[in-house]
């Protein structure tokens, strides 16, 4: 449940409150207050901003085993990044990790507005299916792949089993072999994942949506779509955008469920850039070509972060 | 707002809870089925026509996970502790620094912290394997207590930083006047006062550890260290077919959170959401 479980906390953050100043700092001096934060200015610096500017150096360095014992290898610019982007399994694992997010963000976002329309409402058992809705995060994604993988199996998948019985198809499908099915397969996989944490969090924008702006719209005779498109969705701006930012982020780095249901495969059909760049680090000891690759993840995860820091920011200036 | 009618307001409830019943339902399914599973006797794990209920629930599917596993999970354990009281005593401090002091130093490691959180784990794990290898932290517990607390820290600074913030200021102005040094007011008003956001804040970095698949995957290759999620997925590589064990391994996986989601509903959602949205 890992990734999907931070997200309502990165909510939280978004919206944090505004320092505010205090005598303490007149009195103190400056030195007290550095010592509360320094620990945790250390730790960024050793967990976060060496290994990120070490992947860079990594990343332009021809970077195999010896290396890894050295702890550098031969300078060689930007060959991995252009061994890495000429790879027919790069250009194949970036197109499928867009895919996958699109996809999954999609209906993802749909169903968890959908799903927080619905218990926003009054009716009974609300309170049951609101606390039933997290039900995916008591399981590490990496349960949740497995569960997965058995539910998909081949021949006696209780997918296919279902499927058959309904009549809906003949013969078993091989969900997990075949590289269309087994790229629909991650997807499904991944909506159910992150139904939870759209569902929660846009459940909790509604909360903020003012009662009288939607009263008044009803006193002007707006029908339940207008009220949806011209009074709720504006009102909820800031949220859909953190959900979809944090969505996206988190979409993009998959790497327990595919690794555990496809390894990237069949034929690379479910490479992602996060396994495709573990294949190459961890599989084939190329730790510079694997750099590349993740660096290319970790840019594309950067800009997404200016957006979401700068709506944050608004957020809390409003 | 006008009144409807009885038939209308039933016909309204009846549809809700029909759409939940079925949306909801397989979302909860895959879980259930886990459960199911793991109470099922092997030959009928792969039976044409699936039982829904185990109709004989037996438990030697979890005796089998617990022989299995039993090292995995007090390793799991170990290391979501470490990251909890390495995570916890960064934390606390900086979010209380935070919140109190403002300087232009504050707003940039915030803005670091946001910034951490997005930052894909496979990017931090190939650079964390040369490092670890340099100091001998590769198949350690106290390397993954490191890697993992990646996870935890930046959340559980902003976190109880939101939280923090909404303990009412005059408590530590109080403080100051009444003479109480910086550490005497956090020691003695801070932190007894953020106690339920500490306690939030354990709990998710725990289960944050106890979920961790990447770093154990990647930063291990010996079984000496080998936590659950770890062993899950060499169970199933090792004994494909034995699926009765492999889905009591994953209840057993699911037992923390369930803990956290038992106990802590209303500080989890309710104190997130209040910290959270409303700002």
């Amino acid at each position: 449940m890992t990734e999907v479980a931070t997200a309502p906390a990165d909510v939280v953050t978004g919206a944090g409150r505004a320092p505010r100043p205090h005598r303490g700092v007149q009195r103190y001096g400056r030195l007290v207050p550095f010592l509360f934060v320094a620990p945790v200015a250390i730790y960024l610096l050793v967990f976060f901003v060496y290994p990120l500017v070490f992947g860079v150096i990594m990343s332009l360095e021809n970077f195999g085993f010896e290396a890894v014992i050295k702890g550098s290898g031969p300078f060689v610019g930007l060959q991995n990044y252009a061994n890495s982007l000429s790879n027919g399994v790069t250009l194949r694992a970036i197109p499928n990790t867009a895919i996958f997010t699109v996809i999954s963000i999609f209906f993802q976002f749909s169903i968890g507005m959908g799903m927080a329309l619905i218990l926003n409402k009054r009716f009974p058992l609300r309170g049951l299916f609101r606390a039933l809705i997290l039900i995916p995060w008591l399981l590490p994604l990496l349960a949740s792949g497995t569960v997965f993988e058995l539910i998909f199996q081949g021949k006696n998948g209780l997918a296919n089993a279902v499927l058959m019985q309904l009549g809906i198809v003949n013969h078993p499908i091989y969900w997990l072999v075949n590289p269309i099915t087994a790229f629909i397969s991650i997807v499904l996989v991944n909506i159910w994942a992150g139904i939870p944490f759209n569902t929660l969090v846009l459940y909790s924008g509604l909360q903020d949506v003012p009662s009288e702006l939607n009263e008044a719209a009803l006193v002007d005779g707006a029908n339940v779509f207008q009220r949806f498109f011209h009074v709720t969705i504006p009102s909820m701006r800031p949220v859909i955008l953190i959900v979809l930012m944090l969505g996206i982020i988190y979409t993009v780095k998959t790497f327990d469920i595919v690794i555990v249901m496809t390894n990237g495969g069949p034929g690379n059909a479910t490479q992602l850039l996060s396994t495709w760049a573990y294949n190459q680090g961890f599989s084939s000891f190329l730790f510079g070509d694997a750099t590349a690759i993740g660096n290319i993840l970790l840019v594309f995860c950067l800009i997404i972060a200016v957006f979401y820091v700068r709506i944050s920011k608004r957020m809390i200036d409003a | 707002m006008h009144r409807r009618s009885l038939s209308w307001r039933i016909g309204r409830s009846a549809l809700l809870i029909g759409i939940c019943v079925v949306v909801i339902g397989i979302v909860v399914f895959p879980v259930y089925w886990a459960l199911a599973l793991a109470l099922e006797k092997a030959s009928l794990i792969f039976a044409a026509t699936p039982h829904l209920f185990p109709a004989h629930p037996i438990l030697a599917n979890f005796r089998a996970a617990w022989r299995a596993e039993s090292g995995s999970i007090g390793t799991s354990v170990v290391i979501a502790c470490g990251v909890v009281i390495l995570t916890i005593a960064v934390a606390v401090p900086a979010a209380y620094g935070l919140i109190r002091y403002s300087f232009r130093a504050t707003a940039v490691v915030v803005l670091a912290l946001l910034v951490a959180q997005m930052i894909p784990g496979i990017s931090l794990s190939l650079s964390f394997y040369s490092m670890f290898h340099d100091v001998g932290l590769l198949n350690s517990r106290l390397g993954l207590i490191l890697a993992d607390s990646t996870y935890a820290v930046p959340f559980a600074v902003l976190v109880l930083r939101a939280y923090m913030g909404s303990i009412s200021t005059e408590l530590f102005d109080a403080a100051d006047v009444d003479g109480a040094g910086p550490m005497r007011s956090f020691w003695s008003v801070g932190l007894p006062l953020a106690i339920p956001g500490i306690i939030t804040a354990s709990l998710f970095s725990f289960v944050f550890a106890w979920g961790d698949f990447l770093f154990a995957f990647t930063l291990t290759n010996s079984s000496t260290v080998q936590p659950l999620t770890l062993g899950l997925y060499k169970f199933v590589g090792t004994y494909g077919s034995d699926w009765g064990p492999i889905m009591a391994t994953v209840v057993l996986a699911a037992i923390p959170s369930g803990i956290m989601l038992a106990l802590a509903q209303r500080w989890v959602v309710g104190g997130l959401r209040a910290g959270a949205l409303k700002g």
